[in-house]
């Protein structure tokens, strides 16, 4: 039957709201890898060469036994430092691996489901909601309140709060008119970055020209020209427009109302950079770039609205798996939360009529279905061969109502 | 996603491969070399340090170059090992989890951050998480105070669509004054106030103390609450009231071995029968039958599992029941919905998505784009207790029956939508398409379904 089919979990393709779970720490633990590789590399060279240095300088005696000590203790030093920075690595990458093994686990769980009529696909599909959400509330900054949601249900491992503080802390911080922060972000991920073509560096570098040029005093001048022959200027051919209008600022001043100058001057130019920034970070590391509620919600809203959602009147019937007690429950999208969120997504498709069985008509325009205005009747009290209407409380007679046919 | 590997799920398959990567090492095999030259630097330094000799100092160093060396190559394979793992994770994501691009290019709900944060809230406070729901009121207000200005005006320059300012009534941004921009967003903030939530957490905190009671089978909480309410539950046709009362009477006749309730007057066959003497009296008119038969339950005592009554007695899943009854009720009563709308619409959107993304990737070369309609292109396939309403569907038009374009009645009693009886009409007379009757226009009537 139909219904089965509506049911039934299709695995392959249940999961398509969850790929940034796995995703997610995947790269972090290739970013990981990365800054354990560079790090290592960069020490380890400087290790070998001043080894090599001290005891050729040694053999030469052109280096002491007490600088060779000296050396040594500086090795040790560096060997150390290498120490504790690995180590925090290996940390964050077994970290990272447990979390990918809880997060296969809850998604293997949905394994042992074959339909969403399953009492445990309830529960699995809560945890869903509870990811979801806590995604939200982090991507809006709404920190506290996903830390808190992710405790009360303890999901720490299957939620990103780490990595969306970090982003939210750098977003705040551009925000608020500091490029340092998203800078040593851009070093960071310098390589990925290029590989991306993006931009962010750029416009960081542009917001630091802009912000010289608003300071205005002759010293900041000598510096802004430094600053653009270094960081701007070679950007000439990849961002042609741009140089040529941040060239064009040294004859404007920070309160002109010409465009393009006054929008690069404009404070709202720092939003922009946040919005850049967040692009770029969520790119980098596969995250969809709007919360994933977004997207399971503007499926699901059209999926469950019907043209009666927004209707202006009422409807009488519902559907016969709501009326077991006589009494329905409300609709979703009917219900205050989702109401005014789903009026402008399109209501989903039928292509067939799905309606109660043996429907009639009221004298008032109303149809029910036999089964429902009997039982009501009963329980109202009513005499034989009366109905009472299940909105409107209106009594007919039963001689009143009409067979209505359905094709 | 997730190639089947015979009846294997993807999540499955994969997680075999990770308990198999979990046994290859990790970064922290590097740090035990590091150990090792960090070992051998602090030999040569003793050693150095103690003679103070060049000899010895260049001895011992020509002697420490290739140890180091060699360990500095053992780090070295160590990232290799690394390296390879990651890769393997990388592969065995790509088989049983290859990545699919989710719909990216519209987001239809950016532009309603009030009503979402609205949802959220109301959803918290439904499912009892008053705390994080009063942590997350108070941060959505302090953000959209603080940020309100900058995001609006950011949202508004780049892909803002239009539709999406009609939802919020006072919300005019698209004039992009700076100071309607700031009442907007005190009217996101407004949003969330209006919410009432104290109220609203108020009416929950008091649904669940009902719940909580019901649990551990004290019916009294409910019982009140029905009967505070008994007008507005039977103008919705709700029994309610009585089926407490009802479990109440059998509950009390159970006695307290069962119930385990004091073992006084109030309890037992003789507190039933109290009981029902005392409640029972305002259900009369309406559920005389059943009173009856609970009534005779008092004759068949005795022997109780071979009687008539018995089933009115078996009490598994009736506090259960009566619980879920009480949710849907009491939910109804403030016009929300039973189950939290927004459970089920995140359900419905992982339900519905594969179907959303088949469609919009074969119909991408074509241009077309379903999200400027107002019905979806491609069926979104539900399970039964996810719809809702009737659903009428014009058997000739083949389309969903709307306020503009209700359903009608003819004579012979077949339905059909307005517009298709008009197009059907030849004068003011018409043919049904499916029986041989003819009628005149005048006499189909619109119909509420």
């Amino acid at each position: 039957m139909a219904d089965q089919e509506a049911s039934k979990i299709t695995h392959s393709n249940h999961l398509l709201l969850d790929q940034p779970l796995l995703r997610l720490p995947y790269e972090l633990l290739r970013k990981n890898f990365r800054g354990a590789h560079f790090h290592f590399e960069k020490e380890s060279s400087s290790v070998k060469n001043l080894l090599r240095d001290t005891a050729t300088g040694s053999l030469d005696g052109k280096v002491s036994p007490d600088d060779v000590v000296k050396n040594l203790d500086a090795m040790l030093a560096k060997m150390r430092g290498m120490k504790r920075k690995l180590s925090a690595y290996a940390e964050e990458e077994a970290h990272l691996f447990k979390q990918v093994d809880a997060r296969v686990a809850h998604l293997r769980e949905l394994s042992d489901m074959q339909t969403v009529e399953d009492v445990k696909y309830e529960a699995w599909s809560r945890q869903r909601l509870d990811r979801l959400l806590v995604d939200y509330l982090l991507r809006h900054g709404y920190n506290d309140s996903a830390q808190s949601l992710a405790s009360e249900r303890q999901m720490e491992d299957l939620v990103d709060i780490d990595t969306f503080v970090a982003m939210s802390k750098i977003r705040k911080s551009l925000e608020s008119g500091s490029v340092q922060e998203a800078l040593a972000w851009c070093n960071d991920n310098k390589k990925e970055l290029r590989r991306m073509n993006s931009n962010l560096e750029f416009m960081l570098r542009c917001q630091q020209y802009v912000e010289m040029m608003r300071a205005g005093a002759e010293l900041k001048m000598v510096e802004a020209t430094t600053h653009a022959k270094r960081y701007i200027v070679p950007f000439s051919s990849t961002y042609p427009t741009e140089v040529r209008q941040v060239a064009g600022l040294l004859a404007y001043k920070p309160d002109t109302t010409v465009e393009p100058y006054a929008s690069w001057y404009s404070h709202e130019r720092w939003t922009k950079l946040a919005d850049i920034f967040v692009e770029a970070h969520n790119q980098l590391l596969g995250l969809p770039s709007f919360p994933l509620l977004h997207i399971a919600l503007s499926s699901g809203l059209s999926a469950l609205k019907t043209p009666a959602c927004h209707s202006s009147q009422a409807t009488s019937s519902s559907q016969p798996s709501h009326s077991t007690s006589l009494t329905t429950s409300v609709c979703p999208i009917c219900s205050t939360e989702l109401n005014e969120l789903a009026r402008n997504v399109p209501y989903a498709h039928h292509a067939t009529s799905h309606v109660e069985h043996d429907l009639l008509l009221m004298p008032n325009g109303r149809v029910y279905g036999k089964q429902r205005l009997e039982e009501y009747a009963v329980k109202a009290g009513l005499p034989d061969g009366q109905f009472k209407d299940l909105v409107t409380g209106e009594t007919f007679p039963s001689d009143k109502l009409k067979k209505v046919f359905i094709t | 996603m997730g190639d089947m590997e015979g009846n294997r799920t993807g999540m499955e398959t994969l997680e075999r491969d990770l308990a198999a990567l979990s046994k290859m090492p990790g970064l922290s095999a590097m740090v035990d070399n590091v150990d090792t030259i960090i070992e051998q630097l602090s030999k040569a330094r003793e050693k150095v340090a103690a003679a103070r000799d060049p000899h010895t100092a260049s001895m011992t160093m020509t002697k420490l170059q290739n140890p180091i060396k060699l360990a500095f190559d053992k780090v070295n394979d160590n990232l290799k090992d690394v390296a390879s793992r990651n890769k393997k994770l990388g592969k065995a994501l790509d088989k049983s989890f290859p990545l699919e691009n989710l719909p990216a290019d519209h987001d239809a709900m950016a532009n309603q951050p009030a009503l979402i944060n609205r949802a959220i809230a109301m959803h918290l406070l439904r499912e009892g998480q008053f705390s994080v729901a009063s942590t997350f009121i108070d941060e959505a207000q302090d953000i959209a105070a603080h940020h309100g200005l900058y995001s609006r005006v950011g949202a508004h320059d780049d892909t803002a669509s239009p539709e999406g300012d009609v939802l919020m009534g006072e919300d005019d941004s698209s004039q992009g004054d700076m100071l309607l921009s700031i009442t907007a967003s005190s009217s996101d903030h407004q949003e969330l106030s209006s919410l009432q939530s104290q109220e609203l957490q108020a009416k929950f905190a008091e649904m669940y103390g009902v719940l909580q009671e019901l649990k551990a089978r004290n019916l009294r909480p409910a019982i009140d609450w029905a009967r505070s309410n008994s007008a507005e539950l039977e103008a919705r046709g709700s029994n309610l009231e009585f089926e407490l009362c009802k479990l109440q009477y059998v509950w009390l006749f159970l006695g307290p071995t069962i119930n385990g309730l004091p073992d006084d007057e109030y309890n037992g066959r003789s507190g039933a029968l109290l009981y029902a003497r005392q409640r029972f009296g305002r259900f009369q008119p309406r559920h005389l039958s059943e009173i009856q038969k609970l009534a005779s339950a008092l004759v068949f005592a005795p022997n109780l599992a071979q009687s008539p009554c018995k089933s009115i007695f078996t009490i598994d899943s009736a506090f259960t029941d009566v619980a879920s009854s009480f949710t849907r009720e009491f939910c109804s009563l403030l016009g929300l919905s039973a189950e939290s709308p927004l459970y089920i619409a995140v359900t419905a959107g992982a339900l519905a998505l594969p179907y959303q993304m088949k469609f919009t990737s074969r119909t991408k070369s074509r241009g077309t784009e379903w999200t400027t309609s107002t019905e979806l292109a491609f069926e979104t396939p539900l399970p039964k207790r996810m719809v809702y309403h009737s659903i009428f569907v014009c058997p000739v038009a083949k389309e969903q029956t709307t306020d503009t374009n209700p359903p009608m009645m003819i004579t012979c009693g077949h339905v059909l939508a307005k517009e298709t009886l008009q197009k059907l009409c030849k004068g003011t007379r018409f043919k049904c398409p499916y029986c041989p009757s003819e009628g005149q226009i005048k006499d189909a009537r619109q119909i509420i379904l």
